[in-house]
């Protein structure tokens, strides 16, 4: 106790003046990083590793033609819409799973075993049994991203918050379905979201694989098509703003989940 | 009298163990995947018994994959690359990890690159993977060493500098050295972290083997399913499938029980 509120205290003192350091290094950092790629690049050659220069130039190339927005946006449209329904099945069974014993003795074995199948392998089953329409392409987001929002939802319901049913029985609140809505769920929110980092990691990395797999569309299609030109420069140029979306939506979700905690607390 | 008395303690006996059996977390899994199955059965074997590759369609090609000596063949590829990339990952991972937390401003530096490396999905790297190490094993290790590597070595420094301050603090005070200090205090307080870590890069060391052998190199247990899904032999590709969501499952599990029992060391420690 006495050593973590030293701790803070000290982290504190320090705020003043670490940051502004920390941000020189980090742009130290990533400009040493950026001269040693492109010394490496002349000596290796631009198949092997593109020059800074050239992959800035493939990637201007990319947005004035509309191709990398173009792309952009079926990917996130595919994201989104795999990620809106991998919530939903995913908070429709968490909740079962989570609130039922015989639901999680008959359900739960199902969605371990897709948990640790790789979405991948999975992908050519989807192709074959569904086709590969958006249907078919959604289909691989929800496999990807489904079982980490199930998980966090069951495992946040399964701590039951006695005392808040009790009070809200004494209230009057009656049904399963209406503590379910007005309390459980409350309270299980701020866990709820704790596994949501991971969970967006694998629905970017559903949506990367179903557009790959038959270079139909979208930013992963992009990728595929110039990887089998051998045009690293456009390769690196279209995987970065992938990279910064898996990013991204991490932190947007890091932002959400800190102020449900606020909320809770 | 004391024969009727033996034959019911008999009969309790032998209902014993038929008692642990019958218990609902036992039945109820094992009915839902014969009630599963046999579903699956009667709708695949009425719609399109080739396309939708009933169990039974599953199991013959089972035998079949196993009496042409192709699966155990496919099994020993991908396990070795599984095996060699995973062990690759945790003999650099958690070195560097010691290290991205003792030098804190090059863990800082380093830290996000990590992170976005990691956050992007490998099947698009692909293209960059034949061009640095071409399509055969060297690709398919680097795909799982890599992203396994990045996941032990962060969440090794993020147990480093968990470290009980306190403790480092004793061991400073009777003089020890950094490699000591390393040894006896720092490591074993992070092995929580490494455990989970461990478990992490499991995850993505799995799906690391099945993306080199789909996209890189059609090879292994991933090369069984994309040969057979162009050939709509949904049933040898299932085989495919089911022996990859074995292997995930053995290691992830046995990891996870792992982690399950250190994870108490990690409330402790904080």
């Amino acid at each position: 106790m006495t050593t973590g509120m030293l701790r803070t205290k000290r982290i504190r003192s320090r705020m003043a003046w670490v940051p502004k350091r920390r941000a020189v290094h980090h742009v130290l950092f990533a400009l040493a990083l950026l001269v040693v790629w492109q010394l490496f690049s002349g000596v290796v050659g631009p198949l092997f590793l593109p020059p800074v220069d050239a992959i800035a130039a493939a990637f201007f190339d990319l947005v004035v033609t509309g191709q990398l927005p173009r792309a952009l946006g079926q990917s996130l449209v595919l994201l989104v819409v795999g990620l809106l329904a991998a919530t939903a099945i995913g908070f429709f069974f968490g909740i079962l799973i989570g609130r039922s014993r015989i639901a999680h003795w008959t359900l739960s074995p199902y969605f371990s075993a897709l948990f640790v199948t790789p979405t991948v392998a999975l992908v050519p089953l989807v192709l074959i049994w569904f086709g590969f329409g958006f249907t078919g392409r959604c289909l691989v987001v929800v496999l990807a991203a489904v079982v980490p929002i199930l998980l966090s939802v069951s495992s946040a319901l399964r701590d039951d918050p006695g005392e808040l049913v009790e009070v809200a029985k004494s209230f009057g609140l009656r049904g399963e379905l209406a503590l379910l809505r007005h309390v459980r769920l409350r309270a299980a929110d701020g866990k709820a979201q704790a596994a949501h980092d991971d969970r967006h990691g694998r629905a970017v990395v559903g949506m990367a694989v179903a557009e790959t797999y038959l270079r139909l569309g979208g930013i992963g299609g992009l990728i595929r098509s110039y990887g089998s030109l051998f045009q690293t420069d456009y390769v690196f140029a279209a995987i970065l703003p992938l990279s910064f979306l898996g990013i991204g939506l991490t932190a947007l979700v890091g932002r959400v989940e800190r102020r449900f905690q606020g909320w809770q607390s | 009298m004391t024969e009727t008395s033996n034959g019911t303690s008999a009969r309790r006996n032998r209902l014993l163990p038929l008692r642990a059996v019958l218990r609902p977390q036992v039945v109820l899994p094992l009915a839902s995947l014969a009630a599963f199955l046999s579903a699956w059965e009667a709708v695949g074997r009425s719609v399109n018994p080739l396309l939708f590759a009933p169990p039974s369609r599953v199991v013959g090609a089972f035998i079949d994959l196993l009496r042409s000596g192709e699966l155990l063949t496919a099994t020993a590829t991908t396990l070795n690359v599984l095996i060699t990339g995973y062990a690759l990952a945790i003999l650099v991972g958690v070195p560097l990890g010691v290290v991205m937390a003792q030098a804190r401003t090059f863990g800082a530096l380093v830290n996000p690159y990590f992170y976005g490396i990691f956050a992007t999905p490998r099947v698009v790297v692909v293209p960059l993977i034949i061009v640095w190490f071409g399509v055969g094993y060297t690709g398919r290790l680097f795909l799982v060493f890599l992203w396994t590597m990045i996941a032990i070595s962060t969440t090794t420094a993020d147990g480093v500098r968990n470290a009980r301050p306190d403790l480092v603090e004793v061991a400073r005070s009777y003089g020890v050295s950094q490699t000591q200090l390393v040894r006896h205090v720092l490591l074993p307080g992070a092995v929580p972290f490494v455990v989970s870590g461990l478990r992490i890069g499991a995850e993505r060391a799995v799906v690391g083997v099945v993306i080199g052998e789909m996209f890189l190199q059609l090879t292994g247990l991933g090369g069984i399913i994309v040969v057979n899904a162009s050939q709509f032999q949904t049933a040898h590709m299932l085989v495919g499938v089911v022996t990859i969501a074995v292997i995930g499952t053995v290691l992830i599990g046995a990891l996870d029980l792992l982690e399950r029992r250190f994870s108490s060391w990690k409330t402790t420690s904080n």
